[in-house]
This record gives structure tokens, C-alpha cells and sequence, in this order.
């Protein structure tokens, strides 16, 4: 055993046992949750990277493990192929950057940083786990590690939010589940490569039809897809500040990773695209989310709240391609999806931490309160600016390249309805993004509110201080977008080894 | 249909389970009674995992060392885990759930959403 | 096809000039040295690959060759200095150097805010502008197209009024809806086209693409539908109707704005933008060649709507452009008419007119660069934006306003200017078509005249009325329909016996008794300053104030203000745009307009660059051929066309589009 196949249950057993150090040193100390956060972060990150190189450079790829020597018919396999490597990455560099603000900026305390590497763990399995009943176990573990650092937000509207999210969050899992046990009843495995052999075989299809439907609602709750999404702005938005970036960025991108895992590795695309009315449900589900998501994005006045209805719809483009995927067996599709998700995931990230850094520096939370901004923080608003834009997708931002290979992957699928949609979506996003845009670099502030007589609604204790390295991920986020944005062509080449494999 | 009630009635039941599940979470104002309904939506799946592995004439999945694999008929082993493994999840789920629950009474004294609902508009 | 890396960085010097211009932000005269600089070498860089480029050689960059990063799966990140490229490349870094100057002048005058920010986004849009010109295939063009208009927008808005905001979301509404869904979903369609009968492929080729060629055969419907959307996406920077409302509202921005980049730099992007469609990803035998079936006519070829669109485009705006008072929006409206002469000589096809298109661009350029600049230099001199104040403005600015004439003669097409040249190709293309192409010549030439009908007033109003003894204008003051009224009072005439007692004049806006009182001086601005005119201290405030003081005695505030009020309400019926808002800071002094030589009536900031570049216009007029800009227009066609200019005239026109499909 080769010391690459070590990394993944690594990468999932770390986080989790890290997780239960900050409790019992917190026995004699209060300030090790930081440190020991940051130290399992960086050593993942650097794990997921070396995993990557094995995966994206070794011949014997995927890398796979089965957990305690069992053979994968009733063992537990972890598997690390192209495809979740690349959200292994992105989840590992998030919590690590993520990290960078709540040193200061965040909530304190030990059993936050249990919550965050719980999360983490979760995470982590949920991209690299090749078991189905697994994931729901990693699904659950993410979900309550979020809800508690939902919660953890000061004041009571918090728990309400999290209670709301738990309620939703739970049905969502347990909807996946029947599916799962749907899928097990007619195939008897629940190893992801051995139902893809035995689903397309499967007696009763009529079971593996009502494990998809129940799973495809399970996921589309989870993904926050109108109209299962109202868990998603308030839990966002009462969330505290260095929490957001963290779930907003990765939690629903590892739920749509897992619809996107399913669909085309365990279902398989000539399956589902053979199944009547998949396509179309997936397809309505993902186009109707971008117009509901963004016409809601734009009404609101809470910052926090309109990203938050803004990753509504942009989730709903990668559910989309998605139904292009099913609808059109698009390989171009899933490579936009793929790009969108580590995309909208860095952006996402990027611009929750700006707009908690405004929120503990500027005092601004809505939109309107906004204002002046690119004067008084240049710094901030600039890498909003470019990650906003980014989002809209003006290239060469990452907004742009998942767009360009989901639209051409709907043009090449000969879905003009869909193509629409995606092409539509420019403008929504713009609508939204621009109103932001404006208020902060043509707008100057409304004079009653300046200089500011209010404290800022800083949560914790009011400590306004910005440290470099807040800023420093900000921009980093900002700029990793625009790098990525001339990736394409190197991810869609990292991803062609998979898509051959699976669309073969 | 009749058929259907006869031989697999333990799915129909199951199903109904889930139905009440379902309503009660959404019908009920109480946030306690979600979180009930929430449950017994998990339940009916355990229930429906169990169902699913049961043969006629098979013991639990319990086999003696020295007895004839081939001989013994058990239950599939595979959905018993799942289950005991949901459980255990889904107790963790309700726990978090009633601290959630405690936490919003202590602050708004309230378990009834649609109170909940005026109290936070008035504040 | 020679790897070379000047159009990078023709491209990014004025990138590296963002960095430079933001970074010195405390030091303006070292900011705006940085933009000098700039342009310079910018143009300095577009100029160095001119002659190679006349001789046939073609240098290009590509992002995948020189760092082996491919953009998109299948789609390189290229640039390349062709012919056309060079052609808008050298135009656009041209007219920068002097516009960096004017800019200069303009902002000072005026102490702007925010210099900084304009300079930076002024570097940023030249950027862009020759990043479309050197792209090499659709989704290059589209990147810079996007950053264009994202660019631009700072300083459309620049003004951080709500009247700016406003013009700012429209902006962006027009021109993302142009390049991100338009252009975007065009190239995706082009890419998906030639990936059906082949390798995908987006590169431009002088000629059309053969591969979309191949593949308008298996697809003609999806290749008809990618050609509009391409020209629609183009068309919203080239402000073809429906889709030019845009370019009146972004007149907020400040003048060099308007100038460089609302007359030259953005909106030819998209004339360019609908040149490189049609001659190099289209080609003009495929266009000519794909037939659309029109219920009721029959087939006609791709390029017929879009002329019927310039065509009306023109015709339309330059109707619209004889009713808008305040000079920049005319000269907004006259750029989307002029902008249409370019599309319609594109889409006739024909080498002449394409040739006639092409020149058209510089034509144009240098002509309304110098109209802008003059309209900035009055606006900052005087304060003066509405051509109704501007009655005998001519010998205040006595160079200035000899140079608007020099541009609208060039708008008009009046020979010895460069407009003449452009539209004399133009016409000769269109006629030697014939048929029912008679009906676009018939439309240039009514354009022609409708042209000297706007341009024409302007000039009247400031050589040859006095600001106390003008005549109205007719087509912007009375209602639609004309009122024959002419009236003449003088700043300090009291007669009010005059009006004569009149209602009707008025359009039924006065309904108040006591109208007829003010009836007389409904244009009251005409001849009155304001009582506000507090920014109005370029001139000798003394004698403004003295002025002010003996009108104060004769007519008491109260009644002055009413007569601001009716004015208001009576412009507003007139202009559908109600952009009187600030007319109460222009007009002339309450003594007149003082006389002033050619050398003080402005800066020599200001002043230099706009006598050079109403030079140039007469220079391109007279000796086309010696100016670069002809021959490389000739030479673009040759390649599209494939064979000799010479030869071109010879062969009939439907042999031509057969030739060029082969």
C-alpha cells in the first residue's frame, strides 16, 4: 500500500479527530481552538494538494481506499478521482483561508472550532466518499456541524434560522436516504461502482425511478433550490460573519457535488437520460432557481442576504447543466458544472469575507449603508468589485468559463430554452451586482450617516479592527478568480481522464 | 392492490409513517411537535430499511462460528448497520434540534412558530 | 503569421499606465504624464508593426504559444495585428495622445473630482479598444468587448449624480445585454456551427471562416440566427437602432469621454466588431449566399436587414439629432447616424463600399473627435451646453468654433473633409449594385442633407447672430409641426407689447392669466443669464455683475423666475429628455459674448489638440491617399476579397460574392 492511498481517509479521519482536541485541551486552556484549527487545515490542504498531483499526474488513478481491508461489495471505499480532488482542494483552501479571518474577526471559543473542523471532516467526506449510505452519514455530519455554527450567531434569530435549517436540512437527508434505500432494494450494494454496474440491470427500474426522484428532491433541498431554498438566506444571513463564508462557500457546492457524483457515476447518464422526465425536472428545477434566485437577489437590502439568494441562483446554473448532462449526455456541461462549483465556491467564500470585513470595519450591512465605500475602503471594495464582477460573469473572471462551457454545452445539446436562461442570467446577475457596484463607487454617502455616529454592529464587543491578513485573503479570493478565469482549458484537461471514463 | 396490502403491508404502513411525518412538520405550529414529526419521518425510513431486509424464516444476522454458512438463513446484514448507524445520527439531530428549540424558548418564550413569527416582526 | 509579442503590448502598456496613474495619485501633473506617456508609446508600438503589416505580414501573440495556458478547452487567448486590427489599433492610440491632453485641460478646468479614477479608466478603455482591434477569434474580441464596457463605466457615471447613476445603469444594461448575452451566445453558436463538420474553431480569417461555411450548409437556420445575434451584440456599441438610446444618456460623462471613447473608441468597437463579422468571420459570399426567406418578398440575402436597420438608423437619428438642444446630445445622435453609414457600407457588401465603411471610421473619428473637443472647450469656458445660448458665441471662441465647422462640414460629407471621401466610396459601391440598392444611396444622401440641416444652425447661430439679436430655432423650440415666429428682444428691451397676446404660441403650457406677461421671453434664457449663474466665473465676473445689477433693476426677481419655470415646462414638451435641468448655468454673460483672439480663449491645452485634429480631418479629405488610413482600408478589402483593388471594380457583383465563397 502505496503511502498516496493513506491520504484520503487522511483527509477525512484528521478533521474529525482534530475536532475533539480544542474540548479536551479547552479543559485547561481557552486558546488552542485557533491554532489547532489552522494547523490541521494547512496539513490538509497541503494533503489535498498532494493528492491532487498524485491524482492529476500518476497513472493509477482514481485512488482508492477501502476502509478496514473490507472488498467494497459491503465495505466502505473512498475514492479520489479528478473530479473530487477538485472540491477536495477547494474545500481544504477555504477552511484554511477562512481560518485567516476568524483569528480575529470570528467567533472565539474551543467548541467553535470543534463545530469548524467537524464541518471540515464532513466535507471532506462527502467529496471522497464512494459509498452511498456514507454519504448520508457525512451529509448529517456536515449539516449539524452547520447548524451549530449557524447558531452560534449572536442573539436569538440565529437559532431561529438554524432550527429552520435543521428541520429542512433533515428531511432534505432523510429524502436522500429513501432513495438509498430504494436503490439498495434493487441492487442489493451500495457501493457507488457497483450499483453503476447493476442499476442499468436493475429488475424493477421502477425502484432505481423512485430512488432518483426522492434523492434528486433530497439534493435540491440541500443545494437551496427555489422553491426548497428558504432555509438558505436566513441561516446565511444570521450566520455570524466568519461562519458564512465557510458554509456558503462549501456546504452546498459538497451537496451539489454529490447530485453530480450520483448522476454521473452511480446512475449514469445513458441511464437517466433514458428514464422519462429526469432531464426535464432537473432542468426546470435548475432554470427556474436562476430567475427565482436572482429576482430575489435584487429585492433585498441586506448584503449578506442578497448573496446568499444570489448562490440560489447560481447553484440553480449548475443544476442545469446538470439536466444538460442527463439531457444532452453533455461532457461540456460537466465540465462548466464542475468549474462553477469551485468557482461560485471561491467567489462565494471571497465575497462573504468582504462583506464581513465591511460589516466589522465599515459598520455597513445593507446595501444602502453601502455607500462611499471605494472611498473609505478602497482595498475591500476593489476585490468585491472584481469578485462581483466575476460572479456576473465578465471574463476573464471563473464566472465566465463555467458559463461559457454550460451555455456551449446547452447550445451543443440543442436546449434553447436552457441556453436562454444561461444567457439571461448575465443580465440578472448584473442587476444585482451592479446596485451594489454603484452604491459603493457612485454613490456618496448619504449625509446624516457621516461620519457615523452609530457604533458598527461589529459582533464581537465591537472590535473593529482589520488585520492585513483579512485583507490579504480578500484579495487573494479576488485574485485566484481572475487566475482561474484563464484555467478553463487546464481544468477541462485535468477533468478529460473522467469524463472519458464516465460518459465513455 | 388488495395484494399489495397483503403482501406488503409492512411498505404501506411505512409510507403512511412517512405521510405523518411529513405533515406534522409541516402543519404543526409547535416547534417541539416539527421536531416530533421530524423523527418520525426518520423512523418510518429505519422501519422501511428494516422491512426491506426481512425474509421469511431467516433469524438475525448473527452467525455461530462452527454452524454451515451456506445453511442458515439470515436477514441481510447490510440495512440492520445502516440503521443502527441512522440512528445514532438521527438521535444527534434531535438533541441539536431541542437545544435549538431551548434556546429560542428561553429568548422569545414562546414554541409556537406563528407567536414566534409576530414576536420577531415587532422587534 | 509571425509570433511576435507588440500587440500584447500595444495592449497592456496602457494596462501598466492603470498602475502607474493610480499610483502617483498625489501627483496630477505626473498622473497625466503617465498617460502622455502612455499613448505615446502606445502609438508608437501600433506604428512599428504598421509597415510590416502593409507588406502582408500578420504578427500575433497567443496566450497558449508563449505560457502554453490554454483559455478555454479548444479556444486559444490570442491577438494579432492584421490589417483591420492595425487599422482601429492605430486610429484609437492616434487620437489618444491628444485626447490625453485635452483631458487634461478639460479636467482642470473644470476641477473635477476624482481625476484619478478618470485617468485610470481612460487607460483601462484604450486597453480594451486595442484589444478588440487585435483579437484574433470571438472570444478575445468578446473578453475585451466586456472589459470595455466594464471600463467605461466609471466614467460614464462619473459625475456620481443621480442623473449619471441613471445613464450609468442604462449603460450597462445596453452594453452587457449587447456582449454578454448577444456576442456571447453568437460565439457559442459559431463555436457549436463549425465543431459540427469539423475542429471548432472561432479564428478570424480574412474572407469568412471556412468552416462556418461548410457548416451554414448543414445548418443554415442556427448560421443565420448566430449571424444577427453577432450583429445585435456589436450593434448595441454601435448604437444601432432599437438599441441606441444608450449613447444620448451616456453624454454625462464628461467631454473627453464623450469624445474619445462615445464618438471613436467604444462605439466603433462595435462598428468594428460588425466589420470583423461580417468580412472575416462571415465573409461577404456567405452572407451573400445564405438566404432568408421573407414571407411576402421572397429570399434576400443576410445583409439586407442589416441595412435596412442602418439605413433607417441613420435616417432616424439624424431627425431626432435636428431637435436636440443641448450640443453633446446632438452630436450623440449624429454619431449614432454616422456610426449606421459605417454598418451600411459593411453590410452592401460591395468592396467599395466596404472600403467606403472602413475609411469611415477615421473619417468620422477625427471629425467628431474635433465637434466633441469643441463642445467640451465651450462647455468649459462657458459653461454653455444648449445650442440656443450660443448666439454669437463665435467671437468668444472664434478657433474653437472654427474647427466645429471644419467637423460638420466632415459630418455633412462636404469635400475637402474626410466625410467626403467616405460617402463618395459608399455611394459609388451602392450605385454600382443598382436595384434596389438605390434606396441605401438614396438614404446616405438624404442623410447628407438632413446632416447640414443640424450641423448648419449651430454654426449660424455663433458666427452669424449676436446673443441679443438671434432667431429662434424653429425645430427646437416650437412644436412639432413649425410655428412661423421670429422674435427679437434684447437682453435689456422691457417691451413686452410684442408678444401680442399669444397663447397659442405656447403650446397650451401657460394657462395662467398672467401669462401673456411673460409670454415674450418664454426662451427667456436666450437672452437672459440666470440668476444663477454663480459658476459662470471664467468670464469677467465684474461686468457680469454690473450687468446683472442694472437687469435686476428693470425686472424683479420673482418675475424672472417664472419665466425660468415656463421655460422649463415649455423645453420639457420639446425634449422628450427634460435635459434643461442645468440650463440655468449656461448662456452668454449679461454684456454679451466678449471678443476674444484664437489664442486666449482657451487653454493652449485644450486648444492645440483640437486644431490638430480638425487638421487631420482636412488632411484625410484631401490627401487620402497619402494618409495611411485609405490604403490600409483598400488593403483589408484585397484580402477579403482576394485579389487586387484594381480589379475589383471590373468584375460584377454577384461574380464577386460567388468568387469570395470559393
Amino acid at each position: 500500500m502505496s503511502n498516496v492511498e493513506l491520504l484520503p481517509p487522511l483527509l477525512i479521519a484528521a478533521p474529525l479527530l482534530a475536532a475533539t482536541l480544542p474540548i479536551v485541551l479547552g479543559l485547561w486552556t481557552d486558546r488552542t481552538g485557533w491554532p489547532i484549527a489552522a494547523v490541521t487545515t494547512t496539513g490538509l490542504f497541503g494533503a489535498a494538494v498532494a493528492l491532487a498531483s498524485a491524482v492529476y499526474t500518476g497513472t493509477d488513478v482514481p485512488v482508492t481506499h477501502e476502509l478496514g481491508g473490507y472488498p467494497r461489495t459491503y465495505g466502505i471505499q473512498l475514492v479520489a478521482d479528478q473530479f473530487s480532488v477538485l472540491i477536495a482542494l477547494l474545500v481544504t483552501a477555504v477552511a484554511t483561508g477562512v481560518l485567516v479571518y476568524t483569528r480575529q474577526g470570528g467567533p472565539r471559543g474551543n467548541t467553535f472550532y470543534t463545530a469548524y473542523l467537524l464541518l471540515t471532516g464532513g466535507l471532506l467526506g462527502i467529496t471522497l466518499t464512494g459509498d452511498v449510505f456514507n454519504l448520508f452519514v457525512f451529509l448529517e455530519i456536515t449539516s449539524i456541524a452547520t447548524y451549530a455554527l449557524v447558531a452560534s450567531g449572536d442573539g436569538p434569530e440565529s437559532a431561529v434560522a438554524a432550527l429552520k435549517y435543521l428541520i429542512l436540512g433533515t428531511m432534505a437527508a432523510s429524502m436522500y436516504l429513501i432513495g438509498v434505500a430504494f436503490l439498495l432494494m434493487a441492487t442489493g450494494t451500495l457501493n457507488m461502482i457497483e450499483l453503476a454496474m447493476a442499476i442499468p440491470a436493475a429488475e424493477r427500474p421502477t425502484l432505481i425511478r423512485a430512488g432518483f426522484g426522492f434523492i434528486a428532491v433530497g439534493f435540491v433541498t440541500k443545494v437551496a433550490q427555489w422553491p426548497l431554498h428558504t432555509w438558505q438566506p436566513s441561516a446565511y444571513q444570521q450566520a455570524p460573519d466568519g461562519v458564512t463564508p465557510l458554509i456558503a462557500a462549501l456546504v452546498s457546492t459538497a451537496s451539489a457535488y454529490a447530485f453530480g457524483r450520483l448522476i454521473v457515476t452511480v446512475f449514469g447518464v445513458d441511464y437517466l437520460t433514458a428514464m422519462p422526465n429526469a432531464a426535464a425536472i432537473v432542468l426546470t428545477i435548475g432554470c427556474v432557481s436562476v430567475l427565482a434566485g436572482t429576482v430575489l437577489a435584487v429585492i433585498q437590502t441586506e448584503v449578506k442576504r442578497m448573496l446568499a439568494y444570489s448562490s440560489v441562483s447560481q447553484f440553480g446554473l449548475v443544476i442545469a447543466a446538470y439536466g444538460v448532462v442527463i439531457a444532452g449526455s453533455s461532457e461540456t456541461a460537466f465540465i462548466g458544472a464542475a468549474i462553477h462549483l469551485l468557482g461560485h465556491g471561491l467567489l462565494k467564500a471571497g465575497l462573504f469575507l468582504g462583506a464581513a470585513l465591511v460589516a466589522r470595519s465599515y459598520g455597513a450591512r445593507t446595501v444602502d449603508e453601502y455607500a462611499g465605500l471605494a472611498k473609505a475602503r478602497p482595498v475591500v471594495a476593489g476585490a468585491m468589485a472584481v469578485l462581483l464582477l466575476s460572479l456576473v460573469g465578465v471574463p476573464p473572471g471563473v464566472g465566465f468559463v463555467g458559463k461559457w462551457y454550460i451555455a456551449l454545452g446547452a447550445v451543443q445539446s440543442q436546449l434553447w430554452p436552457v441556453a436562454a436562461v444561461i444567457f439571461l442570467s448575465t443580465m440578472l446577475t448584473l442587476a444585482y451586482a451592479a446596485r451594489l457596484l454603484e452604491k459603493m463607487y457612485f454613490t456618496p454617502p448619504a449625509a446624516l450617516d457621516w461620519p457615523r455616529t452609530r457604533e458598527p454592529v461589529a459582533t464581537d464587543g465591537g472590535d473593529t479592527t482589520v488585520s492585513i491578513g483579512m485583507l490579504a485573503i480578500v484579495v487573494i479570493a479576488a485574485v485566484g478568480a481572475v487566475a482561474l478565469g484563464f484555467a478553463g482549458g487546464t481544468i477541462a484537461g485535468l477533468l478529460e481522464p473522467f469524463l472519458i471514463e464516465v460518459f465513455n | 392492490m388488495i395484494e399489495l396490502l397483503t403482501s406488503h403491508y409492512t411498505y404501506v404502513l411505512v409510507f403512511v409513517l412517512l405521510g405523518l411525518g411529513i405533515y406534522m412538520t409541516i402543519a404543526s405550529e409547535n416547534l417541539v411537535k416539527k421536531l416530533i414529526g421530524v423523527s418520525l419521518f426518520q423512523t418510518a425510513i429505519f422501519l422501511f430499511f428494516i422491512s426491506m431486509a426481512y425474509i421469511e424464516g431467516g433469524s438475525a444476522p448473527i452467525v455461530p462460528a462452527e454452524a454451515d454458512p451456506g445453511r442458515l438463513m439470515v436477514a441481510s446484514p447490510l440495512p440492520q448497520v445502516i440503521v443502527l448507524t441512522a440512528i445514532v445520527v438521527g438521535i444527534a439531530l434531535t438533541a441539536v434540534g431541542l437545544a435549538l428549540v431551548i434556546r429560542i424558548y428561553a429568548e422569545y418564550g414562546t414554541l409556537r412558530e406563528d407567536t414566534l413569527r409576530e414576536v420577531r416582526a415587532d422587534e | 503569421m509571425v509570433a511576435d509579442i507588440r500587440p500584447l503590448a500595444a495592449v497592456l502598456v496602457s494596462a501598466v499606465a492603470i498602475v502607474l496613474i493610480i499610483a502617483s495619485h498625489r501627483r496630477p501633473n505626473l498622473r497625466e504624464g503617465w498617460s502622455v506617456l502612455a499613448a505615446l508609446a502606445k502609438f508608437g508600438l501600433v506604428v512599428s508593426m504598421l509597415p510590416a503589416v502593409m507588406d502582408g505580414t500578420v504578427f500575433r501573440w497567443s496566450l497558449k504559444e508563449s505560457t502554453g495556458i490554454q483559455f478555454l478547452a479548444g479556444i486559444d487567448f490570442a491577438l494579432r495585428a492584421d490589417p483591420l486590427g492595425i487599422f482601429f489599433a492605430l486610429l484609437a492610440s492616434f487620437l489618444w495622445i491628444f485626447t490625453s491632453f485635452y483631458a487634461a485641460g478639460y479636467m482642470r478646468g473644470l476641477s473635477e473630482h476624482d481625476q484619478t479614477r478618470f485617468f485610470a479608466s481612460f487607460a483601462a478603455s484604450l486597453s480594451a479598444a486595442v484589444g478588440i482591434a487585435f483579437a484574433a477569434n470571438l472570444v478575445t474580441i468578446f473578453v475585451f468587448y466586456e472589459l470595455l464596457s466594464l471600463v467605461t463605466y466609471p466614467l460614464v457615471a462619473h459625475n456620481e449624480d443621480e442623473e449619471a447613476r441613471i445613464a450609468g445603469r442604462k449603460y450597462l444594461t445596453y452594453t452587457f445585454f449587447g456582449g454578454g448575452v448577444f456576442l456571447l451566445a453568437g460565439t457559442v453558436m459559431i463555436y457549436w456551427l463549425t465543431s459540427l463538420v469539423g475542429g471548432p474553431t472561432l479564428a478570424f480569417e480574412a474572407g469568412g471562416m471556412e468552416a462556418l461555411a461548410a457548416a451554414a450548409q448543414v445548418e443554415p437556420v442556427y448560421a443565420q440566427a448566430a449571424f444577427f445575434l453577432l450583429i445585435a451584440g456589436f450593434g448595441v456599441k454601435a448604437a444601432l437602432m432599437p438599441l441606441h438610446s444608450w449613447l444620448a444618456d451616456a453624454m454625462v460623462a464628461p467631454t473627453p469621454v464623450s469624445g474619445l471613447l462615445h464618438a471613436v473608441a467604444v462605439v466603433k468597437s462595435g462598428a468594428f466588431g460588425v466589420a470583423r463579422v461580417i468580412l472575416e468571420v462571415y465573409g461577404p459570399g456567405l452572407i451573400y449566399d445564405l438566404p432568408l426567406d421573407v414571407p411576402g418578398i421572397g429570399e434576400v440575402g443576410l445583409n439586407i436587414p442589416v441595412a435596412i436597420v442602418a439605413a433607417f438608423t441613420l435616417t432616424a437619428a439624424s431627425i431626432i439629432a435636428m431637435r436636440k438642444d443641448h450640443l453633446k446630445r446632438r452630436l450623440a445622435y449624429s454619431t449614432t447616424a454616422q456610426l449606421s453609414y459605417i454598418v451600411l457600407g459593411l453590410s452592401l457588401l460591395h468592396p467599395y463600399a466596404i472600403v467606403g465603411a472602413l475609411f469611415h471610421i477615421p473619417a468620422h473619428a477625427f471629425a467628431k473627435l474635433t465637434l466633441f473637443f469643441c463642445a467640451g472647450a465651450i462647455h468649459v469656458e462657458t459653461h454653455t451646453d444648449y445650442i440656443s445660448e450660443m448666439a454669437g458665441i463665435g467671437k468668444r471662441m472664434p478657433l474653437t468654433m472654427s474647427a466645429f465647422t471644419i467637423g460638420a462640414a466632415g459630418m455633412a460629407g462636404l469635400p475637402p473633409i474626410a466625410g467626403f471621401v467616405s460617402k463618395f466610396y459608399m455611394l459609388i459601391g451602392a450605385g454600382d449594385v443598382g436595384g434596389s440598392y438605390w434606396l441605401f444611396a438614396g438614404a446616405l444622401l438624404l442623410s447628407a442633407v438632413l446632416n447640414i440641416a443640424y450641423f448648419w444652425p449651430v454654426v449660424y447661430t455663433a458666427f452669424f447672430e449676436s446673443e441679443d439679436r438671434h432667431d429662434a430655432k424653429p425645430l427646437l423650440e416650437f412644436p412639432e409641426g413649425g410655428l412661423i415666429q421670429s422674435y427679437a428682444a434684447t437682453a435689456d428691451d422691457e417691451s413686452v407689447a410684442a408678444d401680442g397676446g399669444e397663447p397659442a404660441d405656447t403650446s397650451g403650457i401657460e394657462n395662467e392669466p398672467h401669462a401673456a406677461d411673460t409670454d415674450d421671453y418664454e426662451y427667456a434664457v436666450d437672452k437672459y443669464p440666470s440668476d444663477h449663474t454663480t459658476a459662470d466665473d471664467t468670464d469677467a465676473p465684474s461686468q457680469h455683475t454690473d450687468a446683472r445689477a442694472t437687469e435686476a433693476s428693470t425686472r424683479d426677481d420673482h418675475d424672472d423666475h417664472d419665466d425660468h419655470d415656463d421655460h422649463d415646462e415649455a423645453v420639457a414638451a420639446v425634449d422628450h429628455h427634460g435635459d434643461h435641468d442645468d440650463h440655468l448655468t449656461g448662456g452668454p454673460p449679461a454684456g454679451g459674448w466678449p471678443r476674444r483672439s484664437p489664442r486666449t480663449e482657451s487653454t493652449w491645452l485644450m486648444l492645440a489638440p483640437i486644431a490638430v485634429i480638425a487638421t487631420g480631418a482636412v488632411v484625410l479629405g484631401i490627401g487620402p491617399d497619402y494618409a495611411v488610413f485609405l490604403e490600409l482600408a483598400t488593403r483589408i478589402v484585397e484580402g477579403v476579397f482576394g485579389m487586387p483593388f484594381e480589379q475589383l471594380g471590373d468584375v460584377p457583383f454577384g461574380e464577386l460574392m460567388t468568387e469570395v465563397t470559393n
